[in-house]
């Protein structure tokens, strides 16, 4: 038997968000935020109207049992019923979005907020556009001198940050559970792959009391670096970061 | 007073002496090079030190905010911006239309077809009107800028002073090929006298293009300022300061979106008179103009992207900190609007061409694969959609331990999105070869292995837009990431120019299956092409508030700044309401031009109101 | 007029559409304000007190002494005034300055514009200044404090004063601010880097050769003598250094409680 085009729209659509719900929530186990699947689905309507409209014939097909369902004098009863139960249905829809819960209300956090033009640390002032890590020269000039530096670095990581940031750059230290936000991953391509040197500079010497207000609330636990650590372990340290997720920091030269 | 004080005492003697001999005025007190910032913070109190002054440019003025007027309760910014706006819209429109109605022109010039000339006359009448809108915005832009911004209009004039008056005089060479263009158009028809048409087209879009460079000059020099020292006092050099760092980005982005934009309102145009027609000839006129601008806006949306891309990627170059704030801070959100309204323009356009396949009987062979086409669209649209930042309830933020999301994540940001808008991009290509072919029958006998090639050539285009997504954009380093999205481009291109040749070739001398039957269309696809002119004018209405709302609390970027109450950076919220306003504004003008253009044609014959 | 109509409601609800995504579909951000500039009130001060804040700027924030003292790194800068004219005339002179305001002015932010011989970069010849344009960078002196610099030293000099005081400076002095209100640091090495104490002697990281090596110095001195040798430099000199070199209004610039701090940090370097 044939399915009816309007079924098979409304099967669509259903199958397209169960699928999203199966793949996320079960089979990946990483559940697929509500806001993001809301809009999806108005996308995938949206595509599926086009796809079932796009020609007379189909269209026609989408729209008599509508129409019908108004207009055919047999089927009032079930006219009058769907007459009843939509409202409701929008209304209770309505009702659950609108009513007040102990939710709290969602906290947007801006993970790479735009830097300041300069930053005050270590009593001096950094412009952040042209600053460069002193010790990526060395990568080319001295390899030797490099892969030292970079141990170096790793020193000062293990001892410092990655009670937090893990041993495997991975955000999950030791710590990093009992912490919200979670520490950074360095290992996500949208972390450290995507920004340069002298933005990690800042992140890490002014921490999360440093955050400007577009990332906030800043519960971020970062320590203000800048107190712990000289100017050279923190370069030293953005150092082995990019050497051991083998990321290359986002650079000046767009070659 | 430490050290030395008796040898500083005996240098100060020798200052005295010395002093007394030189004669002060020998010496005047603001050098060439303007380096001398005293007299400029004391100009407005002393005359005296303005009177020595030799060079003529002065730093950038520190402004309060009792430097800005206010006029009869007017918000200055808001007044500026919907001025600006729809001066913007009207600008476009009037820039675009003369090219491509230069391009129909010689297409029907080539063809010998009167179709073409009398649409691409139709389509310049509509722009007329819409040509002295653009003109009286422009000055009630102006007017707004210097009733609010006084001093930065100073600041401006007094270094581009050169290219304002030469703006000036322009725009009358810009009229005057305008009106001969339009009103010379029955005029100089025959074989010698179109050629001098169709030259005076070239010219009016030659200086039109002119207008719009010199403009945009202004504006990246405030984004991206060049030949003003740290204090913003200007070298003299004008072409540095016209030749910034953004100022081709801009123009390339601004040159095609306006072609798109200009093809989507003429669209628009052309789907309101086709509803309201009343005769199937005047249906069918309207259906194939309609399709003709669809058609324009498409081949203009096609490579928006990549310049929009070239644009972003020349921020970031030249500040990275007016690139995190364009894509990273709170503008990122921005973008996902963007990427709602350009879906919105892509599925339009693909909706658009779909229901023309009903335009005749051959169209039904292709009916099956539309659904793969919006498998492939709408799947490709949901990663561009897709936002790095991803709003988590609290539950969900437990679920998943965190705001990083392992599977969506990587989907938010550049290698994904640039996989996307190619793979759109190519969809919406096969959708018009669909469309091309749907009432074509091929003759020439290689027709299997010249489709065999098309379906070789977007496989491959397919997998080697992926591979580049997926291994540069995931597995190396940045340099690559963003170089990757470069071979991207060129498959993409390389494919529709390929393909097109393939297929001019296969379709040379083909049959037809049934007459195309302009017209024929459903009332629901020329809402799409409404969809289409709303969603683009939204959509540059945000994207010109991005634009110039990066440069946050600055004039001209990070030298002069802007300390008027209205310095702040409007939120989200706000700045769409205001587009939203400004749209519905410009849609009432634009209703106007278009009613303009209707009564023109018209004619009411009276008797007996006139003498015999 | 039904089509009209029919469009024009089409429109706006696209409109309305895109308008309640804005608002709702996303989250709300407040951007953040832009920064506020701090101010000094220039509009309140005397030539008197412009010509203070010049020579305050001079010996603090400027950095200016580190280099320009007698111990020959930099030219002295009492020898801007008789040599001006001089300097202007000369054919390695590049600026474009023609008067004592504008050469001083010039030469903070383009030192390179006239190099006093035997100051240049080494192997520069002479062409290129060690200095660094005291406008930017870490030193970042405002256009009025600029200016004030240029009043003191037309003012010492015993040159007339020719520029005024501008009457509005935007972001003039935020540092100036700073330092008023600024907390006592705790950390000795931080003491010192806020000092500048490194510039000139061994200390923590900084190699400076100019003053005795501290490294050590807690193994040879206590705590008494290196609390008078901070406050009052001049009163016991280390054998073989002179007087007057170290700066003797660190009393009046350091918290007592930094002078513990950092006295307790040498005393204890052994």
């Amino acid at each position: 038997m044939k399915i009816p085009r309007l079924l098979q729209a409304v099967l669509v659509l259903v199958g397209v968000y169960g699928g999203f719900v199966l793949v996320f929530d079960v089979i990946l186990e990483q559940v697929i935020p509500s806001s993001l699947l809301n809009m999806y689905m108005f996308f995938v309507a949206a595509g599926t109207y086009m796809v079932f409209t796009f020609n007379e014939e189909s269209t026609e097909q989408i729209v008599a049992p509508i129409k019908a369902l108004v207009e055919d004098p047999s089927r009032k009863k079930i006219r009058n019923v769907v007459f009843v139960v939509l409202p409701l249905f929008f209304g209770l829809f309505t009702y659950q979005q609108m009513k007040p819960s102990f939710e709290a209300p969602l906290e947007l956090r801006t993970i790479h907020p735009a830097p300041p033009a300069a930053v005050k640390v270590f009593g001096k002032r950094y412009n952040l556009l042209t600053l460069v890590n002193p010790y990526r020269k060395f990568e080319k000039e001295d390899p030797e001198k490099f892969d030292e530096l970079v141990n170096e670095g790793g020193a000062v990581y293990i001892k410092n940050c990655q009670y937090c940031h893990g041993d495997k750059l991975d955000g999950k230290g030791p710590y990093a559970q009992g912490l919200n936000p979670v520490p950074l991953n360095f290992q996500d391509v949208g972390t450290i792959a995507q920004l340069q040197e002298a933005y990690l500079f800042w992140r890490i010497s002014t921490g999360g009391p440093g955050l400007p207000k577009e990332a906030t609330p800043w519960l971020s636990a970062m320590p203000v670096w800048e107190d712990f650590l000289t100017e050279d372990e923190i370069w030293k340290v953005i150092l082995f970061l990019y050497d051991y997720t083998g990321y290359s920091p986002r650079s000046w030269e767009h070659e | 007073m430490r050290p030395g004080f008796l040898i500083k005492m005996g240098g100060a003697l020798l200052v005295l002496s010395l002093g007394l001999l030189i004669n002060p005025v020998d010496l005047p007190g603001i050098d060439q090079l303007g380096i001398d910032a005293g007299a400029a913070f004391a100009a407005d109190e002393s005359p005296a030190v303005e009177e020595e002054a030799v060079s003529p440019y002065q730093p950038a003025p520190k402004l309060t905010e009792k430097d800005y007027p206010t006029f009869l309760g007017f918000n200055g910014r808001v007044f500026v911006w919907i001025a600006a706006q729809l001066h913007l819209w009207f600008a476009a429109f009037v820039l675009a239309v003369p090219i491509f109605v230069f391009i129909i022109e010689a297409i029907g010039m080539k063809t010998r077809d009167k179709r073409f000339d009398s649409m691409a006359y139709e389509f310049i009448k509509v722009s007329l009107t819409a040509y002295s809108l653009t003109a009286i915005l422009g000055g009630l832009m102006a007017f707004g800028l210097l009733v609010f911004y006084p001093h930065v209009m100073g600041y401006m004039t007094s270094i581009f002073k050169e290219s304002m008056i030469f703006y000036a005089l322009i725009f009358f060479a810009e009229s005057a090929c305008l009106y001969i263009y339009y009103y010379g158009w029955h005029w100089l028809q025959g074989p010698f006298k179109k050629w001098v048409h169709l030259t005076i087209g070239l010219l009016l879009n030659a200086v039109g293009t002119v207008l719009m460079l010199l403009a945009n000059s202004w504006l990246t020099f405030m984004m991206s300022p060049a030949g003003i020292d740290a204090a913003g006092v200007f070298g003299g050099d004008v072409w540095v300061a016209m030749h910034n760092f953004l100022w081709n980005p801009i123009n390339l982005h601004r040159f095609v979106a306006n072609i798109a934009y200009g093809g989507s309102i003429i669209g628009a145009y052309a789907a309101f008179k086709f509803l309201s027609a009343r005769t199937a000839e005047e249906k069918a006129h309207y259906d194939w103009m309609g399709y003709n601008a669809n058609f324009v806006a498409i081949a203009g949306l096609l490579p928006l992207p990549f310049a929009g891309y070239y644009l972003v990627a020349e921020i970031y170059a030249y500040s990275q900190q007016m690139g995190i704030t364009l894509m990273g801070g709170i503008f990122a959100w921005l973008f996902i609007i963007q990427a709602v309204l350009i879906g919105t323009l892509f599925l339009s356009a693909n909706y658009y061409l779909w229901c023309g396949l009903g335009r005749s009987e051959g169209g039904v062979r292709y009916y099956k694969y539309m659904k793969y086409l919006a498998l492939a669209i709408v799947a490709a649209f949901l990663v561009w959609f897709t936002p790095h930042t991803l709003v988590l309830s609290n539950e969900e933020l437990k679920a998943l331990g965190g705001p990083y999301h392992k599977y969506l994540g990587p989907l938010g940001i550049m290698p994904a999105k640039n996989t996307a808008v190619n793979i759109m991009i190519l969809v919406t290509y096969l959708s018009f070869l669909y469309y091309r072919r749907a009432n074509k029958i091929a003759t020439v006998d290689w027709v299997k292995a010249g489709n065999a090639a098309q379906i070789a050539l977007f496989v491959m285009a397919f997998a080697n837009i992926f591979f580049l997504g997926i291994y540069h954009g995931y597995f190396t380093n940045t340099v690559y990431k963003v170089a990757a999205s470069i071979p991207q481009v060129l498959t993409t291109l390389t494919v529709i120019v390929i393909s097109t040749v393939i297929d001019s070739f296969i379709y040379k001398n083909s049959k037809e299956v049934a007459p195309q039957r302009w017209g024929r269309v459903p009332p629901r696809s020329q809402y799409a092409l409404f969809l289409l002119a709303v969603s683009f004018t939204w959509l540059m209405g945000l994207m010109g508030y991005i634009r110039s709302g990066i440069r946050q609390h600055w004039h001209v970027m990070d030298v002069f700044r802007d300390n008027s109450p209205d310095a702040f950076t409007p939120s989200l919220g706000y700045a769409t309401n205001v587009i939203s306003v400004a749209t519905i504004m410009f849609m009432a003008m634009v209703i106007f031009v278009f009613w303009l253009a209707q009564i023109s044609g018209q004619k009411t014959q009276t008797a007996g109101f006139w003498k015999e | 007029m039904k089509q009209f109509l029919a469009v024009i409601g089409f429109s706006l609800l696209t409109i309305a559409g895109f308008t309640g995504f804005s608002n709702f579909g996303i989250p709300r951000i407040e951007p953040a304000p832009p920064p506020t500039e701090e101010k000094i009130d220039l509009g309140a001060m005397t030539m008197d007190q412009f010509i203070a804040l010049g020579e305050r700027t001079l010996n603090g924030k400027g950095t200016c002494k580190l280099c320009h003292n007698e111990l020959g790194r930099a030219p002295m800068l009492e020898e801007i005034i008789p040599n001006t004219e001089k300097r202007l005339a000369d054919e390695r002179y590049k600026g474009a300055s023609k008067d004592l305001a504008g050469y001083i002015m010039e030469s903070m932010v383009m030192p390179s514009a006239y190099v006093v011989a035997g100051f240049g970069k080494s192997g520069s010849n002479d062409t290129v200044s060690p200095m660094p344009d005291v406008s930017t960078g870490s030193i970042g002196l405002s256009q009025a404090e600029l200016l004030a610099i240029v009043a003191y030293l037309q003012d010492s000099g015993g040159a007339e004063v020719t520029v005024e005081i501008p009457t509005d400076v935007g972001n003039a002095a935020d540092e100036e601010a700073d330092a008023e209100v600024r907390d006592p640091i705790t950390d000795p090495l931080e003491i010192a880097t806020e000092f500048g104490c490194g510039t000139c002697h061994k200390i923590g990281e900084d190699e400076g050769d100019l003053g005795p090596d501290l490294t050590t110095i807690g193994a040879t001195r206590d705590r008494e003598y290196l609390r008078r040798s901070i406050l009052y430099p001049n009163v016991d000199l280390a054998e073989g250094y002179e007087a007057d070199i170290m700066p003797d209004d660190l009393g009046d610039t350091m918290f007592a409680v930094e002078v513990e701090r950092i006295t307790d940090y040498l005393a204890g370097l052994k």
